[in-house]
């Protein structure tokens, strides 16, 4: 249930998986090493030590960074043998549209209200 | 160029400094939004406060006023809840109209977090085909 949340007009309008997966996939984005990661994976699908190579950081650290990925569907991993291959997927970015247009409605509904507002305080102000 | 920024213009039969006090004032904010913490200053964390469904208190959109210029200009950083601390930017213009006010919203820093996509973009002519997908399956949705 979305009570509070929807007064805002952001949550109510998505489903809640919908609302995990942007989730996801805006946490995933927000770190400088997970964009970093995405770039490489863009040239092509990689193993964890690949990604690993790329950066200053443990393997492990590199793990946990595409497990976040991973949660935000902007990439899938696959075994393939005693590897997991990493590849990127595009269709993650769909969500980060999505918020566009959710905030856009989010603005033109509070908009509305503070009209509402503006006005009631003039009518009691001036007469 | 961002072409994700949404921008939104409206007007008041009011002054800008009344506008203004419904954009920085705690209780005024509540009126239409939810209600602050404390009156927005420059320079401070603000948060707009709502109820979590036991009925505490809860954070719904917060961050912190970059710029103040009573009472034509107002920017502050902002997230909500389902951001997960991704910030975007908020940034309120009052100009005088008449008797009255001429408010613009520009709220952007999407492309800032969508900004790796559109490098990529430009890396690899691949993604040609899959935004061709991708558009298909948004509208499809």
């Amino acid at each position: 249930m979305f009570h509070e949340t929807g007064r805002d007009g952001l949550t109510d309008m998505m489903t809640p998986s919908t609302v995990e997966e942007t989730q996801g996939a805006f946490r995933a984005l927000a770190d400088p090493t997970r964009r970093a990661i995405l770039m490489h994976l863009s040239a092509r699908d990689m193993t964890i030590g690949e990604v690993t190579e790329h950066f200053s950081i443990t393997r492990a650290a590199v793990k946990k960074h595409l497990t976040i990925l991973e949660e935000g569907q902007l990439i899938s991993v696959q075994a393939s043998g005693r590897e997991r291959i990493n590849h990127l997927e595009p269709l993650g970015l769909k969500s980060v549209s999505d918020w566009i247009n959710h905030f856009n409605q989010f603005w033109d509904e509070r908009l509305l209200d503070l009209q509402r507002a503006v006005e009631d305080h003039e009518r009691i102000n001036n007469g | 160029m961002d072409n994700q920024t949404i921008t939104k213009t409206l007007f008041f039969n009011a002054s800008r400094e009344v506008v203004w006090a419904f954009l920085t004032d705690k209780n005024k904010l509540g009126t239409w939004f939810h209600p602050a913490d404390r009156n927005l200053r420059e320079g401070q964390d603000y948060a707009l406060m709502g109820k979590a469904d036991d009925g505490s208190p809860k954070k719904m959109c917060w961050g912190t006023v970059i710029q103040m210029e009573p009472p034509s200009k107002l920017v502050q950083s902002f997230t909500v809840g389902p951001l997960s601390g991704a910030m975007t930017t908020v940034t309120w213009n009052l100009e005088q109209a008449g008797d009255g006010t001429r408010l613009t919203l520009e709220h952007s820093g999407f492309a800032e977090i969508a900004a790796p996509f559109g490098l990529l973009m430009a890396l690899d002519k691949g993604w040609d085909a899959h935004f061709a997908s991708l558009r298909t399956r948004v509208s499809e949705a």
